[in-house]
């Protein structure tokens, strides 16, 4: 029986998420995508359906409007699953760092295999990116990762599951 | 025997098929492109995925869309009744349009909406080419209309009517309002995921065969004449998917029925008045 592993690496399809970036790095990742960088010739395709994704990129510092659906992504993409944060808003928040609207990059939320810095990244790093990316879900398990701190389960009220308020405040312990 | 094998080859085939379009593809477009056997690359990683069920019934209904289609293929490589085969396939695209309704999904609906309207414009025109085959050959039967010879001159309107219908049934620009990436996330497949989702995937192989062997039903008994023609669409329909972009569906239904269902009606009355 040969191992099923090693095609983990030959077709990753990716899901792009924007958190409130200014879009600079999304007009990169397209780039990457198309014809003149060629990401395709790895076997990328860029789904955008979260169930049939195997690489979460994330563009921007996150939003306290965006985080919510990070986690919800997040989620649901089926493992084995990597993270890669483009951009340097997306590792550390960059210049929006300390802001009172946005988190300081995605690790609060989600974990992160592969960052990439940069302002933005350029199409040789993105792809340098995920194909590190790519080493990394060889060897991942089958077990689904929790997302770090905003998901919470949800709550049932009245008989009716609320899973809008799966989001924990700024400060709120994870208990509440 | 050799029908048998065949048979069993056939999603391989349209595998290879689908690998080898998307390196046409890319070679059209100036770059280097997947390998050939991309496609089984997918396969094997999605068997290997976790997968979320939404419930047991959409599954089911995947499956059975794989295996009506499956069926539909491997009668016509049997050599049945031509308009049997169209209502067999038109059953295979009744399932996955029930499977799409049958999530809460919006995406899904609006691909089983989508996938409900492609199917009123092109399933006419498929059944008037079944009754022009019968015109000219007196039998729906396919191993008999194999074996005459190739009458497309005189079915020339109803073959580029089933161009038309070729890049709507294959998912291909512009006519392919009814998958969408990006627009609708692929409309009936959006609440797939893992060795589910890869039935779908396959199914989308097989449909590439029963494409192609519609096409070669044209060509007769002129094997030659097939390879020239499944070549010539093959590329054209490449040529079309880079170089336009996506017409809505509304306008899709116009064009296919405005122009397709007037040609091939045109050629059937012509074809009765011979």
């Amino acid at each position: 029986m040969f191992d099923l592993k090693k095609y983990r690496k030959k077709s990753p399809w990716i899901l792009h998420y924007n958190a409130g970036s200014c879009n600079g790095c999304d007009i990169e990742i397209l780039a990457a995508l198309s014809p003149k960088y060629d990401l395709e010739r790895f076997g990328v395709i860029n789904t955008g359906n979260p169930k049939q994704s195997d690489i979460f990129l994330v563009t921007g510092p996150v939003t306290y409007r965006s985080r919510e659906r990070l986690v919800e992504l997040y989620t649901q993409m089926p493992s084995p699953k990597v993270v890669v944060a483009v951009g340097s808003c997306t590792c550390t928040g960059g210049v929006f760092r300390e802001m009172y609207n946005v988190e300081d990059g995605i690790d609060r939320y989600i974990p992160v295999d592969v960052y990439i810095p940069g302002c933005a990244v350029t199409p040789e790093l993105i792809i340098d990116g995920v194909v590190q990316a790519l080493d990394i879900l060889e060897n991942k398990t089958k077990e689904l990762e929790d997302a770090k701190k905003l998901y919470k389960k949800p709550t049932e009220k009245e008989g009716v599951l609320n899973l809008r308020d799966s989001a924990l405040k700024v400060g709120e312990d994870e208990e509440d | 025997m050799i029908e048998y094998i065949l048979i069993v080859l056939a999603p391989v085939f349209g595998g290879v098929l689908y690998g080898f379009e998307r390196v046409v593809r890319a070679r059209m477009q100036n770059r280097q492109g997947p390998p050939v056997l991309q496609p089984f690359y997918d396969m094997y990683k999605l068997i290997d995925k976790n997968s979320s069920i939404v419930h047991p019934m959409h599954i089911v209904l995947a499956i059975l869309h794989f295996i009506t289609l499956w069926a539909v293929v491997a009668l016509m490589i049997l050599g049945y009744n031509f308009l049997y085969v169209i209502f067999l396939h038109l059953l295979a695209t009744i399932f996955i349009i029930l499977a799409g309704f049958s999530v809460r999904s919006v995406y899904s609906h609006v691909g089983s909406n989508r996938e409900l309207l492609a199917m009123l414009a092109y399933e006419p025109i498929f059944i008037l080419i079944a009754t022009g085959f019968y015109m000219i050959n007196g039998s729906y039967d396919i191993s008999l209309i194999r074996q005459e010879d190739t009458q497309i001159l005189s079915m020339i309107l109803l073959f580029a009517a089933f161009l038309l219908t070729v890049p709507l049934k294959l998912k291909k620009s512009p006519f392919d309002a009814c998958e969408a990436h990006q627009e609708i996330v692929g409309g009936v497949e959006i609440e797939y995921s893992g060795i589910y989702f890869e039935f779908l995937y396959m199914a989308k192989w097989i449909e590439y065969v029963f494409v192609y062997m519609i096409l070669l039903l044209f060509a007769g008994n002129n094997i030659l004449l097939g390879v020239f023609l499944a070549i010539a669409v093959f590329l054209i329909v490449n040529l079309v998917d880079n170089s336009t972009s996506r017409v809505n569906i509304v306008q899709t239904i116009k064009i296919i029925m405005g122009i397709g269902l007037t040609l091939s009606c045109l050629n059937i009355l012509g074809l009765s008045y011979v």
